[in-house]
This record gives C-alpha cells, structure tokens and sequence, in this order.
C-alpha cells in the first residue's frame, strides 16, 4: 500500500475489480444474467453464454415484447420480431463483447438475425469453434430466377437457408386474385397454399440449399420435383391481409428420389399452420453412377417416378 | 395571405415545466435561479437557471429521472441529448394543448423546424469515450446524441412527422429563424402546421464557455446576476429546457376548433455585419430587424403594446438594444418594454421561442411582464417605457427580439387572437 492511498482503504484484486466491471456492465439485467456471465468468466461453460445471450437482449427489448424470449424460441427474429434495430444491435453486440470477451465481426454481425443465430454463434466462438456457416440469403427476384414456380403462383417473398433448415417469408397483400373468391366479400389465404407454400420453400431448400441436405451437392433438376404427401397438417390460425406468414422447413429424410420435410407457418409468432411431413420427388440433372452417386451424360428423358405416399 | 395561429405550447423552462406555471411566476415575477452545484469550484460564474423536476446529470439517458407523466421509451430516449428531453417534453406539452391528433401530427402537411446548438457535454463524453476505449466501444448513437441536428434527428422520428423537417443553427438567434422560416413554410402553402421546438442542455458545458468571454455574471445574488438594463448588470445567466409551439393555417386550426393563443402577423431579419461576437454598439443590426419586421406585417411602430428584449444582462448588448429601440420607436407612442430574462435567464439557441412564448401567453392572458432586478436604468432607457412590475394590460400586439453571435438578428412580431 503506498503511502497516498487514504486511509481504510481496502486494496481490491485484480479479479475482484474484474467481477466488478461486469456487474457495472450488466447493471441493467437480471440477477440471473450476472451470475451467468460471472460463472462463464470463471469456467468457459458454452451453455451459461447462452444465459447471458439471452439476458442481454431482454435488456434491450422494450418491456412488452419481452415475454417472447420465454422458452427462448430459436426461430424468434430479432428485428422483427423483438423489434431491435440494427444499432441496438450494436450495442447487444457490444455488450456481449464486453462480458464475454468474445470478438464479433462486423460483417457476421448481419448475419445474426435470430435468437438461435446468435446463441449458435456465441456457443461456436465461446467454445473456440469456427462461426456457424453462412446462410444464403435470397429475394423474391432471386428465388423467382431459381424456382419452376413463377408468379402469381409464387408464394415466397424472401428466404434464407441453412445447412439445417430454410425460412422464407409472405406478405399476404390482398390483391392476390384468388382472394376474391375465398371467401366472398371475406379474404382468407388458402390452407391448401399454406401447404403450397411450404412445399415451394422445400423446392427451394433442394434446388438452393447448402451442401448437406442429404444430396451430396449434386444439381437437382428443377423440372424433375413433384409434390408427393402430406401428412399430419394441422392449421390453427386464419390468415388473412395484412398477415405476413412466415415459413420453415426442416429435412427429415432426403434420398433420391425422396424429400421428406416438416413445415411451420406462424404470423407474428404465433403459429399458424404445422405440417408433420411434406414429401416432394426429385431427380438430378445427371444420372447416378453404380455407387449412387450423379455422373455421365445430362439424360433429359429420364423418368419422374412418383413415390407412393 | 394566409393567416397563421399558434394554437399550442409547452414549457420545459427555469419557471416552469407546464403553461399554467410559468405563467403564474411571469406575473408573480419569481425567478428560476439557483446555485449550480458544477459551478461550486469557479469563481467567475455560480447560478444557473435550473431545470426542475428533471435529472439528466448521467450521460447514459437510461439514468434520467423526469416526471412520471412522460413515459420515453428506450429507442426513443437513447438518441436524446439532455435537451432532447427537454424539448420532447415541450412538445407532448404543446400537441396536447393543441389538441392535435396523431393522423394530424404525422402529415405531409405538417413539419418541424428545430433550434439547437447541439450538446457540447454529450460530444466532449463521446470524443473522450473514442479517445479512450476506441470507436468500436462507443456508443453507436453518438453521433445522433451530440451533434448539432440532434434535436431535429430526434424529435422527427420520435413524433413521425413527414413534413418538412430542418434544424436551425445561428445562436442566440436560432429558434427565432425557426418560427420565422416556419411562418413562411405555412405562407408559402408547402404545409399546414409547423412544430418549432428550441432547446439547450443548460448544463455546465452549455454554459461555463461564456465565463471565458467575460459575458456571464459572477453573482451569487439573482437580484444582481440578472438585471437586464440595469446599471449594475455584469453579465447573464444561463439556462436551458425545451420550448415547443405549434403554428397553424388559421383556418385549418380553427375548422378543428382550436383555441389560438395569438396570431404570428410576421417576423423580419438583419446582420450587423460587424463582430462575430459582440453587438453592434448602436443596434443597427437589430433595429433593422425591427424594422423590417413591422413593415413585412404591414404594423406601424405606433401600434406595437409591448416588446419582449432580447437584453441578457451583458453591458454592451442590453445598450445596443436600448438605442435601437429608440430608433424604431421615435414616435409619440411608446411600447412598453421588458427583459424576461431577469426570470429566466439565458437560454442561448432557446431563448427566441422562450420569450416568443412568452409574448403568446401576455396575449391571449393580457399581461405584459415587468423586468426582474431592474432598479436603476441605464442612462440611455430615459425615454423608453420599462414597467418594472407584471401588470395587467389590453395589448394587441407584441414584438420579440432575438440576436445571435455574428450579429444576427431576429424580430418576430404577433397579434391578440
């Protein structure tokens, strides 16, 4: 102790004023979340990053939406969902940074757009693992250049996919010209194209998707995918103009010639529509060598089989 | 020509944070002035008009204490410079006094003009902040928080406005080029309402710089720190808040049946083209300002009641002014003539639409405010009208004055309703 310090003056410890820039830092979150991050100091342990993920974004999302983050759905979208926007980003980002001593790239920082996008990306750097892969990001010209479906038969407004899911959005506008009809002077969107819907983002998933869906990065022949089954469709919600429905679907099985996906539709969180199994055929625009893999000569006459449901 | 009203306003001021307030401690002359704890260690400045009710001390907004009937949500408050506060308060003030619904205020048809000088304490933080942890680690509203702009940034977000939106930058003459270019937007036709606010931060980095130009009072005692055209005046005091007024198409504010307070009959500018900093000793800036104010409103000097001064206390401008109201007002018939800031003190980029304010309230209540501290007069006041009480008074018309560093000046001139 040198002889300027004043007098009753405890010396702190390096470790002790580190404890304390973080409860400083944390000041406006939970107990919970302080603990968290002061545990993740201390051990490294992925799953409290994750704590304190989620409790600094509750800190920044204003009081009525917080009840969202409940159950920490993976898919709740942070901008639009939660309503941040890209500077609270910042500073969310900036917070984390600070508490979990982590570096987030800027450039990746876009890429964050859900809370599991975030979390997954947290975990990777938290556990000295390379970032999460990239998700294609695609608009409506974008998948209108890449899909057999066209307008006004198109109902995907964006998407993005992931090695392990794809999501896409529709903005229900009204004019759609089967709206007149269904119902009469009362516009409700189809649930038979809800299930549509779905099944474009599945075509989608396979034309697009990142390596990984189960066929070996072979090119999928766009004019080769045919709707096959659907099983377990449950709808539970009327959507009508106005609503945007947002989409996902996950792989369950992909082997030539079958896909097989599960789908939810949801409007502002809440879930509209859940399909257990969307089956679609496909074919690649090669034909598949002994070891089942695609080679040889494109064959345009090669046969679409329709798998029995 | 179209005729144009002010159909609100709102205070967030030394005397007051609500209409009723402030005009009880106009007429009751009760002062806003108070020892500024910042200031207990310089010798060459101690009272500042205060801001009641309001703390926004800390440089993280999240910290701000304020009434409980503003609520402010965190993406709103966070963009704020303590004098976004302010004048956010000002305004709910003044659209509710106004009675203005919330499809008439987001409008192509009405619009924003703001007056501010930024926020010198909010930049210094940012920059030392940058200096000292990076750029990375600042605040990513740091720029929206400081710079001047901020409270126009701000305030056309907060309240969606979708008219036309301006910040208005000339000092002590700000807010009155605001309400001037804002009557000339409803004028012209391009909008139907127009919502000024003026604000400051009146803290002690708004502040303590003009201690530097020998311009603020050392006084400790508000009778001397603040006595426009007094003898014994040494310098002003500062203060900050937020002023808002709502300017309406009269017949637009009156098909919704709003309750104007005054007419705004027009306003008029000049430059002294002199100093950047110190009046012109004779007021010719000024006096044309007035001049040019009277003649666009097609008023004769003779029909002006009162005229609210810019006078701050400062030896050299209050004289300035004094001669160049001699000037204008050589006629038989004096106006009476008063410095609220012997109240208020100075609000800088504020105090043009504080005192225009003020103006508004004298008419629609039919008072004309007394000069604070005003005991013995300047030599040259012998032949001008200075009440030193609030007393009552059937006024029509109203002129305030506005002059701002490089020699700008601003008159605006308004009517009984």
């Amino acid at each position: 102790m040198t002889s300027d310090e004043p007098e009753g003056q405890v010396a702190v410890s390096p470790e002790q004023a580190e404890e304390a820039k973080i409860r400083e830092a944390l000041r406006r979150c939970s107990p919970e979340t302080v603990a968290a991050a002061l545990g993740y100091r201390k051990n490294k342990d992925a799953n409290l990053a994750n704590t304190v993920v989620v409790g600094v974004l509750c800190r920044f999302v204003e009081p009525d939406q917080r009840p969202k983050l409940q159950g920490e759905p993976e898919h709740l979208r942070l901008l639009e969902d939660l309503g941040l926007d890209s500077l609270t980003m910042v500073e969310v980002v900036m917070l984390l940074e600070e508490v979990l001593q982590v570096h987030i790239k800027n450039e990746e920082l876009q890429d964050l757009r859900t809370l599991g996008d975030v979390k997954a990306y947290v975990h990777a750097l938290s556990s000295g693992l390379p970032p999460p892969k990239r998700p294609l990001r695609m608009d409506v010209a974008a998948i209108a250049a890449s899909m057999p479906h066209q307008p006004p038969f198109l109902f995907l407004r964006d998407a993005e996919l992931r090695t392990s899911e794809a999501s896409g959005t529709y903005a229900i506008k009204g004019d759609e010209f089967f709206l007149s009809g269904h119902f009469k002077d009362r516009p409700v969107f189809p649930a038979s194209l809800l299930l549509e819907a779905l099944g474009q983002l599945a075509v989608l998933a396979l034309l697009k998707g990142p390596a990984g869906f189960g066929v070996g990065g072979a090119s999928v022949d766009p004019a080769s995918i045919y709707f096959t089954s659907a099983d377990g469709v449950r709808c539970t919600r009327i959507c009508k103009p106005g609503d945007v429905l947002d989409f996902i679907v996950r792989p369950k099985r992909v082997k030539h010639p079958l896909a097989v996906f599960e789908g939810h539709v949801s409007v502002n969180g809440e879930k509209a529509a859940f399909v257990e199994e969307v089956g679609l055929t496909f074919d690649f625009l090669r034909p598949l060598d002994e070891a089942g893999k695609p080679s040889g000569e494109v064959s345009p006459d090669a046969p679409v089989a329709p798998a029995a449901p | 020509m179209r005729n144009v009203v002010v159909s609100g306003v709102g205070f967030v001021c030394s005397i007051g944070n609500d209409v009723e307030t402030v005009t009880r401690n106009l007429r009751e002359m009760r002062h806003g002035f108070e020892l500024y704890p910042p200031f207990e260690r310089e010798q060459a400045v101690k009272l500042v008009g205060t801001i009641k009710d309001f703390d926004t001390t800390s440089f993280d907004a999240e910290d701000w204490t304020y009434p409980s009937r503003y609520s402010v949500k965190r993406d709103v408050l966070r963009g704020f410079a303590p004098h976004g506060l302010y004048g956010y308060c000002a305004l709910r003030q003044a659209l509710d006094d106004a009675r203005l619904s919330q499809d008439e205020i987001s409008n192509p048809m009405t619009g924003m003009f703001t007056a501010s000088a930024g926020s010198v304490s909010m930049l210094h933080h940012n920059m030392t902040r940058m200096a000292e942890r990076g750029v990375m680690r600042c605040n990513p509203m740091s720029v929206v928080n400081s710079v001047v702009g901020t409270l126009s940034f701000n305030l056309v977000a907060a309240f969606r406005i979708l008219g036309a939106s301006c910040g208005f930058a000339s000092a002590c003459a700000s807010s009155g080029h605001a309400l001037g270019y804002a009557l000339d937007e409803i004028r012209l036709g391009r909008q139907k309402r127009m919502l000024v606010i003026g604000g400051e931060d009146g803290n002690r980095e708004s502040i303590l710089p003009f201690a530097g130009m020998r311009a603020l009072s050392a006084s400790t005692d508000p009778e001397l720190a603040s006595c426009p055209f007094d003898r014994r005046r040494s310098g002003f005091v500062g203060t900050g808040g937020g002023v808002a007024m709502v300017l309406e198409e009269e017949e637009a504010a009156l098909a919704r049946g709003a309750r104007p307070y005054a007419r705004f009959l027009g306003w008029g500018q000049a430059s002294d083209g002199h100093s950047p900093a110190i009046s012109h000793p004779e007021g010719q800036g000024l006096s044309r300002a007035m001049s040019a104010c009277l003649a666009a409103s097609g008023v004769s000097p003779d029909a002006v009641d009162y005229v609210n001064a810019h006078a701050t206390s400062t030896p050299i401008g209050d004289r300035a002014e004094l001669l160049a109201l001699r000037k204008v007002f050589s006629g038989e018939k004096k106006p009476a003539v008063s410095s609220t800031k012997g109240l208020t003190g100075h609000g800088l980029s504020m105090s043009g639409i504080l005192e225009a304010a003020f103006c508004c309230l004298a008419l629609r209540e039919q008072f004309i405010p007394g000069n604070a501290h005003l005991r013995v007069p300047d030599l040259d006041v012998a032949s001008l009208h200075l009440p030193r009480e609030t007393q009552p008074a059937a006024i029509q018309v109203a002129l305030s004055n506005s002059s701002g560093f490089g020699g700008a000046n601003v008159s605006l001139l308004f009517g009984k309703a």
